[in-house]
């Protein structure tokens, strides 16, 4: 991982964070290289205990929020208002990043609230 | 809408005579009785069965057989069975008590099933005289309508088949004894008696609920908390449950309709609106306290599973503390 070409930008994160250090390198790396995604950004929310990752699929398309998250993971309901509270601006919705250790990661769009599915 | 899911052969109980002299069913709260047997609670009345839909949002499940088409279970008809939320809902509103139904069924005394057989005589001779009249109403429009000739034809048709049916009545008189006592009298005109069968088929009326007989006495409980001491109710009694009639409720409250939820792996249907008349939204998962667990797993499946089917997977997290709900919808995020 280390020797990895991208490292070097999430180094203080992987490190501040070890053991979702693997994880969160996966969305990263996925996030700006595979989805080819711009104005990748890093933030540190430390009240969450890691990092998450700001980003446009297009240039005109609005900024969102992916926060990564590994499948041996547990998360509840207090997980999610932390997340959602402690972004500045508070988000309306997250894209939960679901890591797998075979390399897989999937994408879920969590809404606050009750918001129905587009048509 | 064509359809009316509570359309069945089983009357309403005002068809069925009222028997007088005996005390009122019901204190006269006119709430809706929930009959509670087995910890489930049912609802036997076809207009209690639409007033909690049309005014309360409750639809519950139909899970009796239509006497009409019993062979099949595509419709069903009453006896309405509640989800433990909605019926805790109800009778927390007001508008709903719980009967211990199992209880409730004494043995009648000699004199109400006395007065039960003359009820259903007198009914049954009344529903026949109206019969008689109705059709005599009609055989003298046709009349009008018909020849000379043809009208004599017709008369001697009928004479015919009354004769056939005067010898087929009565070898067949003993059949009817049970129900009609004073039936087999000899000096009943013949023409008559055989002329009512003829044409008109005998109607039995079987009433949809028990409540109507002066023999059923159930223990009324106006308070979820004293049909939970009498031991004929047990939800809510753990934190999942509790969690799951606030949340309800809350959701009830907001004007959504909520069904069953097993076909699409969670606790409720969400709809908009009335299910005969909307596709529900999202599928709902309730969890008991803002902390208990879930593995992303769990959202993966839920995700996957609403977004192919053009729904949204409800998380509801009840806050005890808070008394309040969090709501989070999850979709799966169409890219990746």
């Amino acid at each position: 991982m280390e020797s990895h070409p991208t490292y070097k930008g999430v180094q203080a994160i992987c490190q501040k964070y070890p053991k979702l250090a693997g994880s969160f390198f996966q969305v990263y790396n996925d996030i700006l290289l595979s989805q080819g995604w711009k104005d990748v950004k890093v933030i540190d929310v430390e009240q969450v205990g890691r990092a998450v990752i700001y980003g446009k699929r297009k240039a005109d398309e609005p900024e969102l929020v992916v926060v990564p998250c590994a499948l041996s993971e547990s998360i509840s309901i207090e997980w999610f208002n932390s997340i959602f509270k402690n972004l500045s601006p508070e988000p309306s919705e997250i894209y939960v990043a679901i890591t797998s250790e075979d390399s897989s990661n999937v994408y879920y769009k969590i809404s606050k609230g009750i918001v129905k599915p587009p048509v | 809408m064509g359809f009316t899911p509570f359309a069945c052969e089983v009357h309403h109980p005002q068809h069925v005579p009222r028997l007088t002299g005996t005390q009122p069913l019901y204190p006269m709260s006119k709430k809706i009785p929930l009959h509670i047997s087995n910890d489930r609670a049912y609802i036997w009345d076809a207009e209690d069965a639409r007033n909690i839909r049309e005014n309360h949002h409750i639809t519950g499940a139909l899970v009796g057989t239509l006497p009409s088409v019993a062979q099949q279970n595509v419709f069903l008809g009453l006896p309405l069975l509640l989800m433990p939320e909605e019926a805790v809902y109800l009778v927390e509103k007001g508008v709903a008590v719980m009967l211990d139904d199992a209880h409730a069924h004494h043995l009648p005394t000699s004199e109400e099933v006395d007065q039960w057989r003359e009820d259903v005589r007198t009914d049954r001779e009344n529903r026949l005289q109206a019969q008689a009249a109705a059709r005599k109403a009609k055989e003298q429009k046709t009349e009008k309508n018909l020849s000379e000739a043809a009208l004599r034809k017709r008369r001697e048709r009928e004479e015919k088949k009354t004769a056939k049916l005067l010898a087929a009545a009565s070898a067949d008189r003993d059949g009817n004894e049970l129900l009609t006592p004073g039936d087999n009298d000899p000096q009943t005109p013949p023409a008559t008696r055989s002329g009512a069968r003829d044409e008109t088929g005998h109607t039995i009326i079987i009433p949809a609920t028990a409540s109507d007989h002066p023999w059923f006495q159930p223990q009324i409980y106006e308070t979820v908390q004293e049909a939970k001491e009498a031991g004929i109710w047990s939800c809510p009694s753990t934190p999942l449950e509790r969690a799951k009639c606030a949340v309800f409720k809350d959701l009830i409250q907001k004007g959504y309709f909520l069904g069953g939820g097993m076909k699409f792996g969670g606790d409720w249907l969400v709809y908009p609106g009335d299910q005969l008349r909307y596709h529900s939204h999202f599928v709902a998962t309730v969890l008991a306290t803002p902390l208990s667990k879930m593995n992303p797993m769990e959202i993966v499946a839920h995700g996957r599973l609403g977004t192919g089917t053009k729904k949204a997977h409800l998380i509801c997290g009840w806050d005890e503390e808070q008394q309040h709900v969090d709501y989070y919808s999850i979709e799966w995020a169409n890219f990746g």
